[in-house]
């Protein structure tokens, strides 16, 4: 026989509609010891397998209304007119010993009845009165309501008693209230009364382990409920890190992995140390009030390296460089800018610590007078090393970005020649993305005389830096720079953790 | 940075090479191709390499690196045949000058176009917008030399380029495209720079506009180029400019340049001056800076390549003599020539290593708080953002119910009314992300680790937000109190009068009895100032004193 691979709640609905063959749901509820919602789902399931059918069968209940339950005691206005005069009468008069509404309700039906007619304001009684149906079922309801003590709308009205267009009336009328019920009957089948004629053993299930069940050792030999595996699910979201603060500390620990020391620094620099520091001549483009935030305050330069800046800046100081030329202004360098680049930090890193080996990195928010749009964000994340030994040179500083980009995830690495005021040779590495082709991704090189010299350094300095928000786009393949900052809530939690790593 | 639309047939006319073989490889001596269309290709160059903002220039720089014509280009100068002479006048407004014929020329349009587009971008990378140097040149049919560098006053009336009725300069400066644009380079002038021939007619009012008279057109067979400008640069632009016109088949002559208020020894200049530039270079030098051996040899054809001549000098220790093109601008030092010989012998060619230098990797402070208040945060149910810092007066005190505070940092000229300080607190932030939210789905619970400024100094600052239809001031002092017992820091809490929370359903938090931070229920007007529909509770700590 087919095995229907029952639970035991449709186990029980089963051997109640066996007995019942046509049953209401209360009726199994009583006999299969279930509760309501778990019987008729139990019944639907024993459907779904062809063991019993559920016949949904939707009726209507009515009830007197307020209005309709005065009527039923002292007759519908118009049997109440009709019943008060013997022969014409004028509406005035009426008027004068009914209420003026009931008279104004009455005449509108004592036409329709054809009970009357009215001429030059006299009702003129046509003679009939019969009592309708509309009668029949108010009288019928009262009764009934009286005797089952309530007004409600819980009364059949029998086919017999009233034409659809008369309760249809009545309802218009207000004076009955309806409310329309579904009762399900459940049958079971010929192929269910098969299946329990064979007989139905309900063996106990559980659903659910219990301390109770764990303590008394009574879980060994139980059948546990299986669950239907493939079920779909509602997709549950936690709680978690931002995408771009896992890919910002990703490359994080590749700088640690890599022996480089991580520093940090005021967003709030002085433009000595942003651009002069860095031999960024002072009529650059780069520090013209369209691209570089100023701020209306100033930072003193520091004694130790103002002449030396000076120098280098004018004509090269004790570098061999000839300098930009031109006056340097040292208020100028004392006008506060926000950070135009990381690099402010570094460099004021290694003033400080200008004996090697240093390896320093960091990444942190830099700021630029763009206009937000999809590709530009004025505030942007990053990312800058810088290494600082003797003896080391350009072919270093290629090795140490290769082994940076391919910890990254960029496995073909290429370099082209670049320009940047503050290192030389410079250069720009590009990586092979799929789809894309050759992607520049940054800008390195050794950082030249006219910046190490005057800040005491005498060991060469190789320098790389990266716009962190750029990889973040290709790695997490965003269209919009803002989604980072201005995140969709969505979007961070559907963002899987392992995306981009 | 300048891209320079070079005409791709000129340049494959002019340099002999295909077009394509140019596009592979112009990135290895420092450019991008930005676009290829049918007849042109646009290329970006550095700003230190305005001698390559021509198709001139393009195609020398080509031709030696592929070997057809390495080493130190020579132009030869004719004898001067004009003078200029420089009035005491003009040394208080725009001192320094350059001039320079050429002669045998023959324009097409393409190669006018190329001429003007040098001169723009050359006021750009070198003339930092003219006021350094700016280039006039001139058609010599309908002028007479000797010529005249002076000065006159503002009624002075001639007709402009573009023009064909007589304009005072100061209506120049009011009225003429140019003039308007430039003006504000001799706002400050009683008397304006002005070159005349011997006639009087007017050649240039640098660095303003050109005189019709000397308009270049297709017929022009003969220049004359002038430099003016407040710098050495000028020599620069107007050897890049000569030298470009010498690549077309330009005959250079000289000027001699007459300055009235030098004394008698320096009063004469010849110029151009296309004498190169000398630096001596050891070997090891180079070897210990690019950090890989070359020989003597490769050494010379790299530099050979990238357009220097340079000769062995001395053999132990190896030194070199490098010639240096005088169009050169970008070489201040010789670590510049340097990073050349790694160009001409190609960064795909060297060697990368890595450093053998043993250093233990350290974390900041800053990022080990960070990194443990964020796992804190997260444990509790509340995710990360990292909203922008640039903030407003409204949203960060007025929709806050704040006063404004002493402690921010303003910029001067922001880009936008959104954007006009620093945040010195985070709350703000969040609350704006939460109100580009308020389509999502209830609760969203969300914090930053992140920095502020305050008084100019950045300080780590931890603020969370939860929005749903109960957030209550309990929800938040249980996720305070858990916060504060994971980062093991002990607290008090003390009542509140911050009006950005409803009063009664906030607290101060205090640690070591200092004031570090708030917590509590938004007030309902901060909540309808960012148009939030539900309540929402926060907190804001000041990390310094927590970890």
């Amino acid at each position: 026989m087919t095995d229907y691979d029952l639970t035991n709640n449709e186990k029980k609905v089963l051997l109640a509609l066996n007995e019942l063959e046509t049953a209401e749901l209360k009726d199994i509820v009583e006999i299969s010891d279930l509760n309501g919602d778990a019987s008729m789902q139990a019944a639907f399931l024993l459907e779904e397998k062809g063991l019993a059918k559920v016949d949904e069968e939707s009726f209507e209940l009515y009830g007197l209304t307020e209005e309709g339950k005065e009527y039923a005691e002292t007759g519908l206005p118009e049997r109440q007119i009709i019943d008060s005069i013997d022969g014409e009468t004028p509406l005035e008069d009426l008027r004068a010993s009914f209420s003026p509404q009931l008279v104004g309700i009455a005449t509108g039906w004592l036409l329709k009845k054809k009970w009357a007619r009215i001429d030059d304001g006299v009702l003129i009684p046509s003679g009939s009165a019969p009592k309708g149906q509309d009668e029949d079922v108010l009288s019928d309801l009262y009764e009934n309501s009286l005797e089952n003590n309530t007004f409600d709308p819980v009364f059949e009205l029998p086919a017999e008693l009233a034409s659809d267009k008369i309760i249809s009336d009545l309802l218009k009328r207000k004076l009955l209230e309806k409310e329309e019920y579904t009762t399900r009957k459940i049958i079971i089948t010929d192929q269910g009364k098969a299946y329990a004629s064979e007989g139905i053993e309900i063996t106990e299930e559980i659903a659910q382990i219990t301390p109770e069940l764990l303590k008394s050792g009574d879980w060994e030999n139980k059948y546990y409920r299986p669950y239907k595996i493939q079920k779909p699910l509602k997709p549950m979201y936690g709680a978690k890190s931002h995408p771009y603060q896992r890919l910002i500390d990703q490359m994080r620990q590749i700088f640690l992995e890599m022996g480089f020391t991580e520093i940090k620094g005021d967003i709030i620099q002085s433009s000595f140390w942003n651009f002069d520091a860095l031999f960024q001549p002072q009529d650059h483009p780069a520090r013209e009030m369209q691209d570089t935030f100023h701020l209306d305050s100033r930072s003193e330069n520091p004694d130790k390296y103002v002449d030396k800046i000076r120098a280098v800046h004018e004509n090269g100081g004790e570098t061999g460089s000839c300098g930009w030329g031109g006056r340097w202004s040292s208020e100028i360098a004392e006008k506060n800018v926000l950070r135009t680049h990381t690099t402010s930090v570094t460099v004021k890193y290694l003033a400080d610590n200008p004996v090697g080996p240093v390896k320093a990195f960091c990444i942190d928010r830099a700021y630029r007078r763009e206009t937000i749009d999809p590709t530009h964000t004025p505030e942007f994340e990053q990312l800058e090393g810088v290494v600082m030994d003797k003896d080391m040179s350009f072919a270093d500083l290629l090795g140490c970005l290769k082994e940076f980009y391919h910890r990254m995830g960029f496995e073909e690495v290429r370099f082209r020649p670049g320009y940047f005021p503050y290192t030389e040779p410079s250069v720009e590495p590009e990586v092979w993305i799929d789809g894309l082709g050759w992607v520049e991704l940054g800008g390195a090189g050794v950082f030249r005389k006219e910046v190490t010299t005057p800040l005491g350094i005498t060991e060469p300095v190789l320098a790389w830096g990266l716009g962190v928000s750029r990889v973040a786009m290709l790695k997490l393949g965003l269209k919009d720079l803002r989604e980072l900052y201005q995140s969709d809530i969505d979007w961070l939690r559907k963002s899987e953790i392992g995306k981009g790593i | 940075m300048p891209v320079i639309t070079v005409d791709s047939k000129d340049l494959e006319t002019l340099s002999g090479i295909d077009r394509q073989k140019i596009i592979d490889n112009v990135s290895m001596i420092g450019a991008e191709v930005e676009r290829v269309e049918e007849e042109t290709i646009d290329i970006e160059f550095f700003p230190n390499r305005p001698d390559l903002y021509s198709v001139e220039g393009v195609s020398r720089a080509m031709k030696a690196f592929f070997g057809m014509s390495p080493g130190l280009k020579k132009y030869t100068i004719n004898p001067p045949q004009i003078e200029i002479t420089i009035k005491k006048e003009v040394k208080d407004v725009r001192p320094v000058l350059g001039c320079a014929v050429v002669r045998g020329l023959s324009f097409t349009s393409a190669s006018i176009k190329s001429l003007m587009d040098l001169q723009e971008d050359l006021h750009w990378a070198l003339g930092r917008g003219r006021k350094k140097v700016s280039i006039g040149v001139h058609d010599m049919t309908g002028i007479t030399a000797p010529f005249t560098y002076t000065t006159e006053s503002p009624d002075y009336a001639f007709v402009p380029l573009d023009h064909t009725e007589k304009m005072t300069m100061t209506e120049i400066l009011e009225k003429h495209a140019k003039g308007v644009k430039f003006a504000h380079l001799v706002k400050d002038m009683t008397k304006y720079p002005i070159i005349k021939d011997a006639n009087g007619n007017v050649l240039s009012f640098p660095p303003i506009i050109n005189g019709t008279l000397t308009t270049v057109t297709e017929s022009t067979k003969e220049l004359f180029i002038d430099v003016t400008g407040t710098s050495k640069e000028v020599y620069t632009a107007l050897n890049i400019v000569v030298a470009a016109l010498a690549e077309r088949g330009g005959i250079i002559e000289a000027v001699k340049i007459i300055d009235e208020s030098a004394n008698k020894k320096e009063s004469e200049t010849i110029l151009p001056n296309l004498e190169p530039l000398v630096q001596i270079i050891a070997q090891e030098e180079i070897e210990t800076h690019l950090g890989f051996k070359l020989s003597a040899d490769e050494v010379i054809q790299s530099l050979a390549k990238m357009g220097f001549d340079a000769t062995l000098i001395s053999k132990n220790p190896a030194a070199f003599e490098v010639l240096i093109p005088a169009y050169r601008a970008d070489i201040l030092h010789k670590y510049d020539v340097i990073e050349d010989v790694a160009i001409g012998y190609g960064y795909a060619n060297i060697p990368a290593k890595l450093p053998e230098n043993y250093t233990a990797g350290k974390s900041n402070p800053l990022s080990v708080s960070r990194l443990a208040a964020s796992e804190a945060m997260i444990s509790l149910g509340y995710s990360q953002v990292m909203p922008f810092t640039l903030t407003s007066e409204k949203i960060h005190f007025e929709n806050m119910r704040r006063p404004v505070t002493n402690d921010v940092t303003y910029v001067i000229h922001p880009i936008s009314e959104d954007q006009t300080m620093i945040r010195t607190t985070i709350l703000p932030g969040l609350l704006e992300i939460l109100a580009l939210n308020r389509h999502r789905e209830l609760p969203q619970k969300i914090f930053e680790v992140g920095e502020v400024a305050v008084n100019a100094k950045n300080k780590q600052k931890i603020a969370a937000v939860s929005i749903h239809h109960a957030a209550n001031f309990t929800e938040m002092s249980e996720v305070v109190d858990a916060f504060l017992r994971e980062t093991k820091t002990e607290y008090e809490i003390k009542e509140s009068d911050d009006p950005a929370f409803l009063p009664g359903r906030v607290a101060d938090i205090y640690v070591g009895g200092k004031k570090v931070g708030v917590f509590g229920e938004l007030h309902p007007g901060v909540l309808t100032a960012f148009e939030l529909g539900y309540a929402v509770i926060g907190f804001e700590a000041d990390m310094s004193l927590i970890f």
